[in-house]
């Protein structure tokens, strides 16, 4: 009986798991795994036996993904990591995301330089995805400021959804064999034409099965004091799909900021959905004061949750990855910060406190019952 | 081509759990990429540690052959002579 919560966190120095009851009232932490080495990405995969997957991002000997099958009581190195073929020219520099997919060892992996990459026994061997890999506009992506990643990959309602920062959002409708840009609406500040066919630096996309065709974006932002080639671009980083993604639009009004980098959804209601909004000039929160916001109605309002978050001089930043919620009756919300700090946001966010003061600077948090 | 040297690989501690726990392997290679490309046949994962996918020596490992790096040796395809030893470190570059 699945009985515990458990969280995979990934940080600069390696991955932590920490497990709770259901009441999440205290969590005790196992770790580092891959110590030292810097973890972008964990999946917590609850299909048959639970298992996580990290990937270890080691600058000296290359990609390894760590697997465990103990629920995070120890982990090993899987036979292989994804690799481009010899003759592509491009060289693995990263792991952004760590996905499952349709059969029971089916993964998905998101790299650096973007492309996407797929095992089919639990990540003992890789191939790569020709569709969206050698996509016509993969060797024209740009690297953002964390370098050109696959960050995001969403299946759900039949559809496959990628983000690429900076490439935007890509839609396959064929199980992921091919992949188009799929970006009206969704803008970008930093090229001339306000709105390209792809480009934009998207930092998260999130969905619903509840909801076909439902999808939040959390957009690089930031842009509404713009003064250069083509004007303002005000509103463009908090955005909402109803058509799969195949069309975006704003929902940012009412945000003190629409630059951030995490988004996340309810798991049981498709209209309430939590963003982190940061400045975008220096990725902390406004007036030093974190708070995550929520819109119960799928982004016409928003409204302020930090009920035990600090009210001052916090200068964190909240990275792609690192807020998640849990999928209990009462939700649970948590983020990582890059100072260290674990919070939970128990009963959707609405009161805080800090399960962990002192980790390495937090990548990704992840969660799952178990 | 210059004849196959027998030589020496050192490896370093972290990486010695992908050969089988070895310090040191001895094979026979004309040059360090001949080196490198028998550890890719003998020792894959090794290899994969060492050299990413396009066959660049990784950023941050530094290659000596006896005491001098191997970039001051003229490159990859610079000859080995019978009793060199490879040295594979990690930089103190990379972390």
């Amino acid at each position: 009986m699945a009985d515990r919560v458990v969280l995979a966190l990934g940080t600069k120095k390696g991955l932590f798991v920490a497990e709770g009851a259901k009441a999440r009232r205290k969590f005790t932490l196992r770790g580092p795994f891959g110590p030292g080495v810097s973890v972008y990405s964990a999946l917590l995969d609850t299909r048959g036996a639970p298992k996580i997957y990290a990937s270890s991002c080691n600058p000296f000997f290359g990609m390894k993904v760590l697997r465990s099958t103990d629920l995070g009581k120890s982990f090993k190195e899987t036979k292989s990591a994804p690799a481009f073929p010899k003759d592509d020219g491009r060289a693995l520099a990263n792991i952004w995301s760590l996905e499952a997919g349709d059969g029971k060892k089916d993964l998905y992996a998101g790299v650096e330089p973007a492309s996407l990459f797929r095992s089919g026994d639990g990540g003992d061997s890789w191939e790569m995805v020709d569709g969206l890999s050698n996509h016509p506009h993969a060797r024209k992506w740009q690297p953002g400021n964390g370098g050109l990643c696959l960050h995001t990959i969403l299946r759900t309602n039949g559809k496959m959804h990628i983000g690429i920062s900076t490439g935007g959002h890509y839609l396959s409708e064929d199980g992921g064999k091919s992949f188009k840009a799929s970006n009206k609406g969704v803008g970008a500040g930093f090229v001339p034409d306000p709105y390209p066919e792809y480009g934009q630096c998207v930092h998260k996309i999130v969905g619903h099965k509840a909801a076909p065709g439902r999808l939040y974006m959390q957009n690089h932002g930031g842009w509404a004091e713009w003064s250069g080639e083509g004007g303002p671009r005000p509103d463009i980083g908090v955005l909402r799909s109803d058509d799969h993604g195949k069309s975006w639009r704003s929902i940012a009004k009412g945000l003190p900021s629409d630059f951030g980098f995490p988004i996340a959804v309810h798991p049981h209601d498709p209209d309430t959905v939590y963003v982190m909004p940061l400045v975008p000039e220096t990725r902390t929160c406004p007036d030093s004061a974190p708070a995550v916001w929520r819109s119960e109605n799928g982004g016409d309002s928003w409204k302020r949750l930090a009920r035990g978050l600090p009210k001052k001089e916090s200068y964190f930043t909240i990275l792609r990855d690192a807020m998640t919620i849990d999928e209990l009756a009462s939700p649970a919300l948590y983020f990582g910060t890059t100072t260290g700090q674990v919070w939970i946001g128990r009963d959707g966010g609405e009161d805080w406190e800090c399960l962990f003061d002192a980790l390495p600077p937090i990548n990704c948090v992840k969660v799952a019952v178990a | 081509m210059p004849p196959a040297a027998s030589i020496t690989v050192r490896v370093p501690m972290p990486l010695r759990a992908t050969c089988g726990g070895a310090a040191e392997l001895s094979l026979a290679a004309p040059s360090v990429r001949g080196v490198l490309d028998e550890l890719e046949r003998s020792h894959p994962a090794l290899h994969r540690s060492v050299c990413d996918e396009t066959g660049a020596v990784r950023r941050h490992i530094n290659v000596f052959v006896n005491t001098s790096h191997v970039r001051d040796r003229g490159g990859l395809d610079a000859p080995l002579a019978a009793g060199d030893v490879v040295i594979i470190l990690p930089a103190v570059s990379g972390g």
